[in-house]
């Protein structure tokens, strides 16, 4: 007996079928999905923030009453600087998410806006708040891919473009003829200068004009626990 | 029917839980092993959602990850239509 397993009874648009309910489902989630990130980080915060409580990674008494050194020397130059930071807690970090966002457990319930400078406990400046909401806040850090950031090199007083290299990394290029080695430090173009990032390697090629160096933020951006916010 | 919630439901679990470098592979892993796996791109949009900023509907449209993961499942329905699962 002859078996034909040739599928000729299927019907030759049934691909073209699923591709169409393939784009309609993508463009239906894509359109629906924006309006639901509230929604979505407000069920989401409550298991974050039992899995950093398992973890014990939440904020510290001592850090609650910090004034750093840079505060004190503004304050006797006569620039005193925004003292009311609330103290967060990180609750989503790299590597858990590809980019190089954080959530912070601090939302428009402490004040918190858009723009608002993120930084660690010892003075690095870590990024800025890019969303909102009441009980949480996304922070967008300065070394996400292709972000930009304006700093300076300490060694030489250069003012620098940093390119967010994702994972805490940058790059950014400076004239061949400009000495910068491992180690030396950039800092934000703000009157604080708070440390950026570090210099870990310059690449040098015989043919160009310009050198290629990476920096990487000070801290280890992967075991972020608590961050101050500037409201 | 229940392998396929089943498996929704740990992908799920994992984006909010797990690193991006186990989450990613295993939600492609679903793609391929469960037939028209159009939950992924659900999923997906979900990723960007949670662990991203700015993510409107032009944004969202462009994503390299919620295309990879639509292109993905275009590229299984022939491959899994030419696939014989009887000897």
């Amino acid at each position: 007996m002859t078996v034909n397993y040739l599928p000729k009874n299927r019907s030759k648009y049934v691909y073209v079928k699923r591709i169409f309910f393939l784009a309609v489902i993508f463009i239906f989630v894509a359109a629906v999905f924006p309006f639901l990130d509230t929604t979505i980080i407000a069920v989401a915060s409550p298991i974050w923030r039992t899995i950093n409580k398992i973890l014990g990674s939440e904020v510290p008494p001592s850090l609650m009453s910090n004034q750093t050194q840079e505060n004190i020397l503004l304050e006797l130059a006569g620039r005193k600087q925004k003292t009311n930071v609330v103290v967060a807690s990180v609750l989503t970090r790299p590597p858990q998410t590809p980019y190089d966002v954080i959530i912070i457990d601090a939302g428009l319930n402490e004040s918190i806006v858009i723009g608002s400078e993120v930084s660690l406990p010892e003075g690095p400046i870590l990024g800025t708040v890019s969303e909102v909401f009441p009980k949480s806040a996304k922070v967008k850090l300065f070394s996400a891919s292709g972000d930009e950031t304006n700093a300076i090199l300490e060694r030489h007083n250069v003012p620098v473009t940093l390119i967010g290299a994702g994972g805490g990394n940058f790059r950014f290029e400076l004239p061949r003829d400009m000495i910068v080695e491992t180690g030396d430090r950039i800092l934000s173009s703000d009157i604080a200068a708070r440390h950026l990032a570090t210099v870990g390697d310059v690449s040098v090629r015989p043919t160009d004009s310009f050198k290629e160096v990476l920096a990487k933020s000070p801290i280890n951006i992967f075991a972020l626990r608590f961050v101050f916010v500037a409201p | 029917m229940t392998r396929r919630l089943i498996g929704f439901v740990l992908i799920l679990v994992s984006i909010l839980i797990l690193p991006y470098w186990i989450y990613i592979p295993v939600l492609f892993v679903g793609i391929v092993l469960f037939p028209f796996f159009w939950e992924g791109i659900v999923l997906t949009f979900f990723i960007n959602i949670i662990h991203n900023v700015g993510t409107n509907f032009s944004v969202s449209l462009v994503s390299p990850l919620t295309l990879a993961a639509l292109v993905a499942l275009i590229v299984m329905l022939p491959i899994r239509g030419s696939l014989r699962s009887y000897v």
